[in-house]
């Protein structure tokens, strides 16, 4: 046996140096966008959540335009599209497993729906792939963000939206202005910890191709047989992106609680 | 409905919870007057809140009417005269009413302050002003600091609710409604959640404000202000008007045996 872990095995590890970079990079990437897309769709998917739309809200009156007490049209007046359309989004996403999720964009939707234009971004990432990833990742991280977007919402006292909209603010301006960015401050940990999370489970996505860090590593060890070597770098590299992430977002966390804190 | 006085008019106005098991409002009728001071007085559970936020359909009523200026603002859409300056033609059309039109005119101040934390003084009162009546930023900094000015806080337009005293807090409250420079101000209960000496400093602003001219409905507990400062009480249990009159005749002729009771606890 030629040793668990050695020195020459690490060196030879590090002659792919500028793959494991490239891998690196987009890892980075790969994160970065899926918390941006995660986070969009998880406002839109909380608000829907949360909206009041009712489009048969007129079955709950009874022919003299009382509230009725009870019924099947109470029941279907009370029906909400939206907020159903979001929860049973959030629902499946939630139960089912994120490769089985990636496969199915990756595999289904854009290899036979529809055709992704082949290219590589700054000579190495190729877009046909990451683009899959980001989008599968992105649709996976959604769902988590909404309800912790949602949780935030329903935190905020309601003495707040009564104050805006006795002021003659709009809803809209009332969530904007008041209420998203006191909610938001308060699930500032949850969605660093939501961000730390996508970094890790964004190695998933060398299953499809994806040259991250976990297809950089494997790579490496496909072409040198080391097992060890390739894989602690793998783990050096993602905790250096996970830990200090978190550490920073806790630290703006702080700098951000001026108002609440004395 | 012809031109009147009242600047809120309440017709026979019901609010239910749990399908009618608990009757908030049971058939109000009032008129909020311009120069009034309307102070509402009663039990705990009469429902003297619900009938104020009901005033800015902050609560949607059960049944009955609100009129706000003569338009009924508890209906979707309402009649509006429009006269063609050309051929003087009269004409009338049906529009939406937008009640944050309404809602800008009736400032409200709340037991709680609810003042926005996340913004400093200065912002939490021109924000309404710059979002709302597209005020210009800079205008409606100097109106807000002369505001402050006149409660003694312009050493607070920096600060952030959170390092101000419950009294401050409410001062605030008061000017950021003044900002949008209501016809009528609500108050629900504005002392209620104050220390014992930060009661005064508020009630003095209250008292300043309805010297002005400013028509007001105050919900609270302070019999001394509501003698004082009052021009009409109403006296609310179970969700109706009891007993109605000057504070002469509430305070020191009361008819009502609920409401004999009821000053006989408090005062
Ligand atoms: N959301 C609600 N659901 C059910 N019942 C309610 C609700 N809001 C108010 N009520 C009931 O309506 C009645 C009137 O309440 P309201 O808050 O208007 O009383 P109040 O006169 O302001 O009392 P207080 O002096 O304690 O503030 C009470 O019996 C209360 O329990
Ligand atoms: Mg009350």
């Amino acid at each position: 046996m030629k040793g668990f872990i050695t020195q020459v095995g690490f060196e030879k590890t590090f002659k792919y140096a500028e793959m494991i970079k490239e891998g690196l990079i987009v890892t980075i990437l790969l994160s970065i966008f899926t918390v941006v897309i995660g986070f969009i769709l998880g406002i839109i998917l909380a608000i829907m959540r949360l909206s009041d739309v009712r489009p048969f809200r007129f079955l709950s009156l009874d022919k003299n335009g009382r509230l009725r007490g009870n019924g099947i049209l109470l029941t279907i007046s009370k029906f909400n599209p939206l907020s159903f359309l979001a929860t049973a989004y959030v629902e499946i996403i939630r139960s089912t497993p994120v490769l089985v999720q990636i496969m199915i964009i990756y595999l289904g939707v854009f290899s036979q729906l529809i055709k992704l234009p082949r290219f590589t971004l700054f000579g190495f990432i190729r877009f046909e792939r990451f683009f899959p990833g980001v989008v599968a990742l992105g649709i996976n991280s959604g769902a988590y963000l909404c309800e912790i977007i949602r949780s935030g919402i329903q935190s905020i006292d309601g003495g707040q939206t009564e104050a805006a909209r006795s002021l003659g603010m709009s809803q809209g301006k009332t969530m904007s202005n008041i209420i998203l960015p006191q909610a938001l401050r308060n699930i500032l940990p949850a969605i660093a910890n939501e961000f730390v999370v996508i970094i890790k489970e964004s190695s998933i996505t060398y299953t499809i191709g994806v040259a991250d860090i976990m297809a950089a590593v494997n790579a490496v060890r496909g072409a040198t047989f080391l097992v060890m070597e390739p894989l602690l770098v793998a783990t050096a590299l993602y905790f250096l992106l996970c830990f200090p992430t978190s550490k920073l977002i806790a630290y703006f966390e702080r700098r951000m609680s001026r108002g609440t804190k004395r | 409905m012809a031109q009147s006085a009242n600047l809120i008019h309440v017709e026979n106005l019901k609010k239910h919870y749990n399908k009618g098991a608990v009757r908030a409002l049971d058939g109000i009728t009032v008129d909020v007057n311009v120069g009034d001071v309307l102070v509402i007085i009663g039990p705990s559970g009469s429902g003297k809140s619900t009938l104020l936020r009901s005033l800015n359909l902050l609560e949607t009523p059960t049944e009955g009417s609100i009129f706000f200026h003569d338009v009924e603002i508890t209906k979707k859409k309402t009649r509006v005269e429009t006269v063609n300056p050309k051929t003087g033609k009269k004409s009338s059309k049906m529009v939406k009413i937008n009640i944050d039109d309404h809602r800008q005119k009736m400032g409200m101040v709340f037991q709680h302050f609810n003042l926005f934390p996340h913004k400093t003084i200065l912002e939490n009162m021109t924000l309404a002003p710059v979002k709302v009546k597209k005020m210009d930023k800079k205008a409606a900094e100097e109106k807000a600091m002369q505001l402050l000015a006149r409660v003694g806080l312009t050493d607070k337009a920096n600060a952030y609710p959170i390092q101000l005293s419950g009294g401050q807090k409410q001062r605030v409250a008061i000017v950021r409604a003044l900002a949008m420079e209501p016809e009528v101000m609500l108050f629900d209960e504005p002392t209620s959640a104050l220390d014992p000496e930060m009661v005064g400093e508020v009630l003095e602003v209250m008292k300043e404000l309805a010297k002005e001219g400013m028509t007001m409905a105050v919900v609270t507990h302070e019999m001394g202000f509501a003698r004082e400062v009052g021009n009409r009480v109403l006296f609310m249990d179970e969700g109706k008007i009891v007993e109605e009159g000057t504070p002469d005749e509430i305070f020191n002729h009361p008819k009502h045996p609920r409401l004999q009771d009821f000053l006989a606890k408090v005062l």
